[in-house]
C-alpha cells in the first residue's frame, strides 16, 4: 500500500468519526452519474462494467467487482478514481480527477459498507424532472410578522425560515413602478404615472398598476422580445452571404399573440403546426414562421440537402431546448450519455420535422397575386422574345459576366450565381435564359429594354411575404444519421416519441406529425413544459431560474432552488385556481403567470444588498432580497429614448434602420444595405432595429442581444468598456441625451433645480437624494461656465433656447443616460 | 495569480464581471469615505476577469498572432511540391482518390482532371523547406516556420469551415480559440481588449461575427473589430464637439453618482461600471495611439512594405505587432480573397499572385520583425485559411482549384514552435496526407498547450456538459513543440 492511499484512509476514517453515514442517493450517485456514467452508464458500458446503479457496481465488468464494501482500499473504483491501480488508467479517463474530498466520501460509503437502495432503477426514468408535477401543498405559515400575499411568498419564506432568514421590506412606490413598467413593458415610466401611483391611496393601487401595464400594447413588444430570443428570430439569412430575408410578420404575430394572452398550449401549437390545423387561417400560416428562423446558405457550391438537413438538426435541437429544457441535441450523434434518450428518438422527432416545404408566404389578397403574376408573365414574355429573335444577346450577357468582380457576382440571387458556375458552353437554354434576364434587367447598356420592363411593373402592387412551413404532399424518408453524419445512412426512422417521456396520444394507425408533436409537447401529462416554461419567465423576474440551469432539466442540470414553489407554479399555470367573484381562469395563460409573480411579495422586495445574506446566500438563492438586473439590450435603447422624448410608439411593422456607427457593416462578407430611417422610424424601439446576423448592429450586441444562431433561452448580462463607449459616444445616443435636454429645457419653467429633478425622474423615475442633486447642480454650474464659444457654437440649440444652456444640458442628460441605474432594473 | 476558471458555473462567473486595477484611484478613497457612515453596507469585491491568469502548465507562448487567410489559399502553388502531379497534368484522378468523398460545386464546376502546378518551387533555407517561387520574402524567413502540409478539416464550405477552423465545430453557439484563450489565461492590456481582429482585402469575411464570437462564454470575451485607419474602435470618438475636458466632466460626475449609488445598493456591479467607464476612456486615447503609426521607422515600414495612406494587410501586420506590444493576447488578422476558382477574379493566373503579393511581404516581416525586437520567442505566428484547394482543377473558364479539406497547409512560428521544419507528407498527388495528419482539433489542442493550457482542462459548463475548445477530439502535435 503506497502512501497516497495510506493518508487517504486516515482521512476516510477521520471523516468517518463524524456525521452521519453517506447518503448514497443524495451523495454518491450524483457523484457517480457526474463523473463516471458517459462510459459506465447503459450504453455501451466500457469494460462491460456499468455504474448506474450500486448493484452493478458490486457486480462489475471485465476487471472484476468495482466495489468490495468494508474494504475501501481493496475497491478497484477506489484504485482508479485515486490513480493508485498498477495497470489501470486514472479515471475519470482523461478529464480531471476527482477531489479528495470527493475520493474521501465514496471510500467512506464503501467503508460504511456500500449500502443503496435495494430497489435501485438504473438509468434516470426516476429523474425528478421526468416525473409530472403534482400541485404540492402550500406551505402553511403562522403568526408571520411578513406580508405573504399570494402562495408564492408562502414557499419562499418557509425556506428563508429553514435558513433563519428574513426577506426584505417591500421597495418604495417609485421603485416598484419603475421596476413593473420595465419589466412588463420594457419601458420606463412617466414622471405623471409615478406621481399617480405614489399618491394613490387604495389598497389595490398596486393590483391597479399591474393591470394597467399588463393591457399595455407594449407589453407584447417586452415579451415578445423575450420570445424571440429562443425563437432566434433575425432578418437576415446568416451563413456567408447573409442576404436580407423578409419574416417580421412572424415578430408581429408573437407581439400580438402575446397581447391577447394566447394560451400558451395554443401559442405552441400555431408556432409549431399552424399550416396543419384544420382550416388554418393566415396568422396561423404565419406562426409557423417560428421554426423558419433558421439560417439559410447562399453560399456557392454548397449541397443544398446538406443545409437543409442542418435546418431539420436545428428545429429539433431548438424545440428541446425550448419546451422540454433537454439537451436533446446530444443525440444527433449518439445515444444521450446521461439522460435516457436514444439516438433512434432523436430521429423520431427529427421523422416530425423533417417533412415540410419552406416556402414564402404571400401576404396579398387573391386579387393581387393574380395581379402581379401577370404582370410578371408580361415581363417574361418580352424577354424570351428578346432571347430567341436577338442572336448575339448571349454573347453580350457572357461579356457582362465577364466584367463583374467577384463581389460582384457575390451579391447577386443565389440562382445567379449557380449559373455563373457553370462553364459558358454547358449551360442549358434555360440557364441561359436566367442570365440573360439578370442581364437585360441589370446591365446599364440595357436601358431602352429596362425602360419597357418598368412600364409593365408600374401597375404592380407591392407583394409582402413572410417564410413559413408547409406540409409536404409527398413524405420525407428519414434515417438515422450515424455519428450525426448525414452521408451515413443509419436505416429508416419513422416518426415516434421518446419512451423516457409520457405516452403520445396521437392515433397508433399513423406516423404522427408537426400537429402530433406540438400537442404532445403540451399534453397535461408532459412533465416538462410547463416547469420549463415558468421557469424561464421567473429567470426574468430574479436574474435567474429556480432551477439555474434553464435550458438543462435533464440529470447534468442544476436541482431547483424551490421544488415545491416550481411544480406549484407549473400547475397552477396549466390548472389555475378560481377566484371566488371573479371570470373563470384561463389555463395556461402567461398574463396569469406575470400577475401571479409581479403581484407576489416576494417581488416587490427591495433589492439592496444586506451584509447578513451576503455570507450565507451570496448569489441570492434563496431570494431573502430582489436582484438589481441590468436591462436587455433593447431596453438600454427604449429607456434613453423615452427619456429624451423621441420615443415612436408604432407598433410592428418592417424592421427599422436607426442610425449605427461608420464602418459596423464592414466585417461581413457582404456589404449589406442600411438606409438609415429619417423621421419617426429612427425613433422605434429597440426590438424593430434591422438586425443582420453576420453584422448585427454594435448598440445590440455590446449589451448581449443574441445573435440568432441558434436558441437563446438565457442572456448574459455583461458589462464591458464597449457598453461605456457605446452609450457615451453612440450618435443615437447624443442624439437621446439632445433631446432630453431639450424637452427639459422646455417642459419645465427656468429653475434649475426643478429641471434637474425632472430629468432625473424622467431616467429613473425617483427624485434625486441631495447628494445625488449636489452633484448634478456642480455639474450643471460648472458646465455653464465651462462651455466655451466654440463649443456653445457647434451645438444645434433648439429655437429660443440659448446655445451655452443647451450645451451644459446636454452633459447633464449624457450624464444621467450613463449612470448604471438608468440601464438597471432596481 | 488568479486561479484558472475551469468548471466555474455561468451564473457567479457573469455576476463578476470587468475590474481594472487602474482608474479606481479616486474612486476607491471617494468609496471609503462614503462607506464610513453606511454600518450594514455591503464592501465591493473586485474581480477582473482580463485579470492575466497562469494557466495548467507553464506558457510558451504569451500571446498570438493569427492570419487567417480567408478563402482557402492554394498550397499546391505555395508550399505542398507535387511533382508527380505535374506530370500526370491533364488526366483522370484514380477514382481510388475521389471514391465516395464529397467536394463543393458537385453539380456544376468541380472537375476530377489533375492540375499540376505552374509555379517553380526551391528547398529554402538551411532546413530546406519547400516553398514556391511566389513567396520569396516568406522563403526568407523558412528557418523560423514550421510549415504543417497535412492539415486537415471536417467542412467545405467558406462560412461553415470558418467557423469550424475557429470553433473546432459546425455548429453555431461555440466560442472562437481567441476567445478560449483570454477566457483561459486573461490579458496584459490595460487600456486596449484583449482580443482584437482586423481585417483586410475587398471584403469581410465570410460568417462575420461567429468567426470571433464568445458563444456561450461571457461576451467579455468576443473579439473586438478594430480598424487601422479613422475611428479604430466603434464609438471611440467622443461626440461631434465635445472637448476632452467637458468628456473627463462627464465621466467624472458619472463615477461619482455611480458611487453613491454603490452605497445605496451595496452591488457589485456598479463598481465593475466604474471601472468599465474609466477603461473606456482609457482606450479613447490608447486607440488612436495604436493605430498611429507615424512614430514608426521609415525602415520599419519599408521592412512589412505600409503604405501609410492606405489600409493593407501589411499596415494590419504592423499594427498586430503593436498590439502585443500594449499587451493584447490575441489578434486575429483576415485577408479576403484566398477563393481561387478559376471564375472571373478568381483564376490562379491572374488573380492568386495578386493576393500572394499582397502578403507575402508583411508575414515575413513580421516574424522577423518580432525576432529582431526579441518577441518571437514568446508570441505565436500562425498562418492559414479554413481550407485548401484540390489538386484537381476545376471545369472553368481558366485554371482555378476547388475547396479542399484532406490535405492543405498551415505554418507556425514563434512562440514554443519549433521552425525551420515541414512537418507533414501529403500523397504523391497532394490529395491526402501519407504521414502526420494534423487536424483542427489537433491544431487547436496544440495552439492551447503552447499558452500553458490543456485543452482537456480547459472546459466551461453549459447545458449541463463541460465543453472544450476540441470536444472529445484532439491530440497533441509534439513535433510541431520546440
Amino acid at each position: 500500500m503506497n502512501l497516497i492511499v495510506v493518508i487517504g484512509t486516515l482521512a476516510a476514517s477521520a471523516t468517518a468519526l463524524v456525521g452521519a453515514p453517506v447518503d448514497y442517493g443524495k451523495e454518491i450517485q450524483p457523484l457517480l452519474a457526474q463523473n463516471c456514467y458517459q462510459c459506465h452508464g447503459v450504453t455501451q458500458p466500457k469494460r462491460g462494467l456499468r455504474l448506474d446503479t450500486a448493484a452493478f457496481a458490486l457486480n462489475g465488468g471485465q476487471s472484476g467487482p468495482a466495489i468490495k464494501p468494508g474494504k475501501s482500499s481493496d475497491s478497484l473504483l477506489v484504485q482508479v478514481i485515486s490513480g493508485t491501480h498498477k495497470d489501470l488508467t486514472r479515471m475519470p479517463y482523461k478529464k480531471p480527477p476527482l477531489s479528495d474530498a470527493q475520493i474521501a466520501l465514496v471510500r467512506r460509503w464503501i467503508d460504511e459498507g456500500a449500502r443503496a437502495p435495494a430497489n435501485e432503477v438504473p438509468g434516470s426514468k426516476v429523474h425528478w424532472a421526468f416525473v409530472a408535477p403534482k400541485r404540492p401543498e402550500v406551505p402553511e405559515i403562522r403568526n408571520s410578522q411578513f406580508t405573504i400575499r399570494n402562495s408564492i411568498d408562502a414557499f419562499i419564506l418557509a425556506r428563508l425560515a429553514k435558513e433563519k432568514l428574513t426577506p426584505s421590506p417591500e421597495a418604495d412606490r417609485p421603485t416598484l413602478i419603475r421596476r413593473l413598467s420595465l419589466d412588463l413593458l420594457g419601458l420606463p415610466p412617466k414622471p405623471a404615472e409615478v406621481d399617480a401611483f405614489v399618491n394613490d391611496t387604495s389598497p389595490d393601487a398596486y393590483e391597479k398598476l399591474v393591470e394597467r401595464l399588463l393591457a399595455s400594447p407594449h407589453y407584447g413588444e417586452r415579451w415578445g422580445r423575450w420570445w424571440l430570443d429562443v425563437a432566434r428570430y433575425s432578418d437576415s439569412n446568416g451563413y456567408s452571404i447573409d442576404a436580407p430575408r423578409s419574416i417580421w410578420r412572424y415578430r408581429d404575430w408573437v407581439i400580438a399573440a402575446l397581447n391577447r394572452d394566447l394560451p400558451f398550449d395554443q401559442f405552441t401549437i400555431e408556432q409549431l403546426a399552424g399550416d396543419l390545423l384544420p382550416n388554418a387561417t393566415l396568422e396561423q400560416k404565419v406562426a409557423t414562421g417560428f421554426h423558419r428562423n433558421t439560417q439559410i446558405n447562399q453560399e456557392g457550391g454548397i449541397d443544398k440537402e446538406q443545409f437543409r438537413l442542418e435546418s431539420v438538426v436545428d428545429r429539433v435541437n431548438t424545440t428541446g431546448a425550448a419546451w422540454l429544457g433537454l439537451t436533446i441535441g446530444c443525440c444527433q450523434c449518439h445515444d444521450h450519455k446521461f439522460d435516457p434518450l436514444l439516438q433512434k428518438e432523436y430521429y423520431g422527432l427529427f421523422a416530425m420535422l423533417n417533412n415540410q416545404d419552406e416556402p414564402d408566404l404571400p401576404l396579398t389578397t387573391p386579387d393581387e397575386t393574380k395581379r402581379v403574376a401577370d404582370i410578371e408573365a408580361k415581363v417574361a414574355a418580352y424577354i424570351t422574345d428578346l432571347f430567341k429573335k436577338d442572336a448575339d444577346v448571349v454573347a453580350r450577357e457572357l461579356k457582362w459576366e465577364a466584367s463583374m468582380t467577384p463581389e460582384q457576382r457575390q451579391a447577386m440571387p443565389q440562382l445567379w450565381r449557380e449559373i455563373f458556375d457553370v462553364p459558358a458552353a454547358q449551360r442549358t437554354d434555360a440557364q441561359k435564359l436566367v442570365m440573360v434576364t439578370s442581364f437585360v434587367e441589370n446591365a446599364p447598356e440595357n436601358k431602352t429594354h429596362q425602360a419597357a420592363i418598368k412600364k409593365f411593373r408600374a401597375e404592380k402592387p407591392k407583394v409582402e411575404t413572410t417564410m413559413v412551413l408547409r406540409e409536404s404532399a409527398k413524405p420525407r424518408r428519414t434515417y438515422l444519421h450515424i455519428k450525426g453524419d448525414f452521408t451515413r445512412d443509419g436505416g429508416d426512422v419513422k416518426a415516434h416519441f421518446p419512451a423516457a417521456l409520457h405516452a403520445a396520444k396521437a392515433p397508433a394507425d399513423r406516423e404522427p406529425n408537426r400537429l402530433d408533436l406540438a400537442q404532445w409537447l403540451v399534453d397535461d401529462a408532459n412533465p416538462l413544459t410547463a416547469r420549463v416554461l415558468v421557469n424561464r419567465v421567473w429567470q426574468q423576474y430574479f436574474g435567474k431560474g429556480l432551477v439555474d440551469t434553464e435550458n438543462d432539466f435533464g440529470t447534468q442540470g442544476s436541482l431547483p432552488s424551490h421544488p415545491e414553489l416550481l411544480d406549484w407554479l407549473a400547475v397552477e399555470f396549466k390548472q389555475p385556481t378560481a377566484k371566488p367573484n371573479s371570470p373563470a381562469p384561463i389555463a395556461y395563460s402567461l398574463k396569469g403567470l406575470h400577475r401571479l409573480i409581479v403581484t407576489s411579495a416576494t417581488y416587490r422586495q427591495s433589492s439592496a444588498a444586506r451584509s447578513d445574506l451576503a455570507r450565507v446566500d451570496a448569489n441570492n438563492k434563496l431570494l431573502a432580497r430582489q436582484n438589481r438586473l441590468r436591462l436587455d439590450a433593447e431596453i438600454v435603447r427604449d429607456v434613453s429614448l423615452t427619456a429624451s422624448g423621441l420615443l415612436t410608439t408604432t407598433l410592428g411593422g418592417p424592421s427599422v434602420y436607426p442610425p449605427i456607427p461608420n464602418g459596423a457593416l464592414d466585417l461581413g462578407q457582404r456589404k449589406q444595405p442600411w438606409p438609415t430611417s429619417t423621421g419617426p422610424d429612427r425613433y422605434r424601439r429597440g426590438l424593430y432595429t434591422f438586425h443582420f446576423r453576420a453584422t448585427p448592429p454594435p448598440a445590440m450586441s455590446v449589451f448581449d442581444a443574441p445573435d440568432g444562431y441558434s436558441t437563446c433561452t438565457r442572456r448574459i448580462r455583461s458589462n464591458t468598456p464597449l457598453q461605456a463607449l457605446a452609450l457615451l459616444n453612440d450618435a443615437a445616443y447624443f442624439e437621446f441625451a439632445e433631446g432630453l435636454a431639450t424637452r427639459v429645457l422646455k417642459e419645465v419653467p427656468a429653475s434649475d433645480s426643478a429641471r434637474l429633478e425632472h430629468a432625473f425622474r424622467l431616467c429613473l423615475a425617483r427624485k434625486p437624494s441631495a447628494g445625488e442633486a449636489t452633484r448634478l447642480g456642480d455639474l450643471l454650474k460648472g458646465e455653464l461656465a465651462a462651455v466655451t464659444d466654440a463649443e456653445a457654437k457647434s451645438v444645434k440649440a433648439p429655437a429660443g433656447v440659448e446655445p451655452k444652456q443647451f450645451a451644459a444640458w446636454t452633459t447633464v442628460a449624457r450624464v444621467l443616460l450613463n449612470l448604471d441605474e438608468t440601464i438597471t432594473r432596481e | 495569480m488568479n486561479q484558472l476558471p475551469v468548471n466555474e458555473p455561468l451564473l457567479s462567473k457573469t455576476r463578476r464581471q470587468f475590474f481594472s486595477q487602474c482608474g479606481m484611484g479616486v474612486g476607491s478613497i471617494a468609496l471609503a469615505s462614503l462607506m464610513a457612515d453606511k454600518a450594514n453596507a455591503v464592501a465591493p469585491k473586485l474581480v477582473n476577469p482580463f485579470a492575466p491568469k497562469g494557466g495548467h502548465a507553464e506558457a510558451k507562448a504569451k500571446r498570438v498572432i493569427y492570419l487567417f487567410m480567408a478563402g482557402g489559399p492554394s498550397q499546391l502553388e505555395l508550399f505542398d511540391y507535387k511533382p508527380k502531379l505535374v506530370e500526370l497534368n491533364g488526366q483522370p484522378i484514380p477514382q481510388s482518390y475521389i471514391e465516395g468523398k464529397r467536394f463543393a460545386f458537385m453539380g456544376s464546376s468541380h472537375g476530377v482532371k489533375c492540375l499540376g502546378t505552374r509555379k517553380r518551387f526551391d528547398r529554402r533555407g538551411q532546413a530546406g523547406t519547400w516553398i514556391s517561387d511566389m513567396l520569396p520574402y516568406t522563403s526568407g524567413v523558412a528557418d523560423d516556420i514550421a510549415v504543417v502540409t497535412t492539415c486537415a478539416t471536417n467542412l467545405f464550405n467558406h462560412a461553415p469551415a470558418k467557423l469550424f477552423m475557429n470553433t473546432g465545430s459546425g455548429q453555431f453557439g461555440r466560442p472562437s480559440l481567441g476567445a478560449w484563450a483570454t477566457y483561459g489565461i486573461g490579458s496584459e492590456a490595460n487600456d486596449l481588449p484583449g482580443f482584437v481582429v482586423l481585417q483586410s482585402g475587398p471584403r469581410g469575411p465570410r460568417g462575420g461575427a461567429v468567426n470571433w464570437g464568445s458563444g456561450f462564454l461571457p461576451t467579455t470575451f468576443q473579439g473586438v473589430p478594430l480598424r487601422g485607419q479613422g475611428e479604430p474602435i466603434l464609438n471611440l470618438t467622443s461626440p461631434a464637439g465635445i472637448t476632452a475636458e467637458r468628456q473627463r466632466r462627464t465621466l467624472d460626475a458619472v463615477r461619482d453618482l455611480n458611487l453613491q449609488r454603490l452605497v445605496a445598493t451595496g452591488d457589485d456591479e456598479i463598481n465593475t461600471r466604474i471601472s468599465a467607464y474609466e477603461m473606456a476612456y482609457r482606450m479613447q486615447s490608447s486607440a488612436p495611439e495604436l493605430i498611429d503609426i507615424s512614430g514608426e521607422s521609415k525602415a520599419t515600414l519599408d521592412l512589412y512594405g505600409v503604405d501609410p495612406a492606405r489600409p493593407s494587410f501589411a499596415r494590419n501586420c504592423l499594427l498586430a505587432r503593436r498590439l502585443i506590444e500594449r499587451g493584447t493576447r490575441f489578434v486575429q488578422l483576415y485577408h479576403t480573397n484566398w477563393d481561387s476558382h478559376g471564375g472571373p477574379g478568381e483564376t490562379l493566373e491572374d488573380d492568386f499572385p495578386k493576393v500572394v503579393k499582397d502578403v507575402d511581404q508583411a508575414c515575413a516581416a513580421l516574424v522577423k520583425d518580432l525576432k529582431v525586437r526579441g518577441l518571437l520567442e514568446d508570441t505565436l505566428v500562425i498562418w492559414g485559411g479554413e481550407f485548401g484547394r484540390t489538386p484537381m482543377g476545376e471545369n472553368r473558364d481558366k485554371t482555378g482549384r476547388n475547396h479542399h479539406i484532406d490535405a492543405f497547409t498551415m505554418w507556425f512560428a514563434g512562440g514554443g514552435v519549433k521552425g525551420g521544419q515541414t512537418i507533414g507528407e501529403t500523397d504523391e498527388l497532394g490529395f491526402g496526407p501519407a504521414q502526420d495528419r494534423c487536424h483542427v482539433h489537433d491544431l487547436h489542442a496544440t495552439i492551447l498547450h503552447l499558452l500553458g493550457l490543456d485543452h482537456l482542462k480547459l472546459t466551461f459548463r453549459f447545458q449541463g456538459r463541460d465543453y472544450r475548445l476540441t470536444d472529445v477530439h484532439g491530440e497533441l502535435i509534439p513535433k510541431l513543440l520546440a
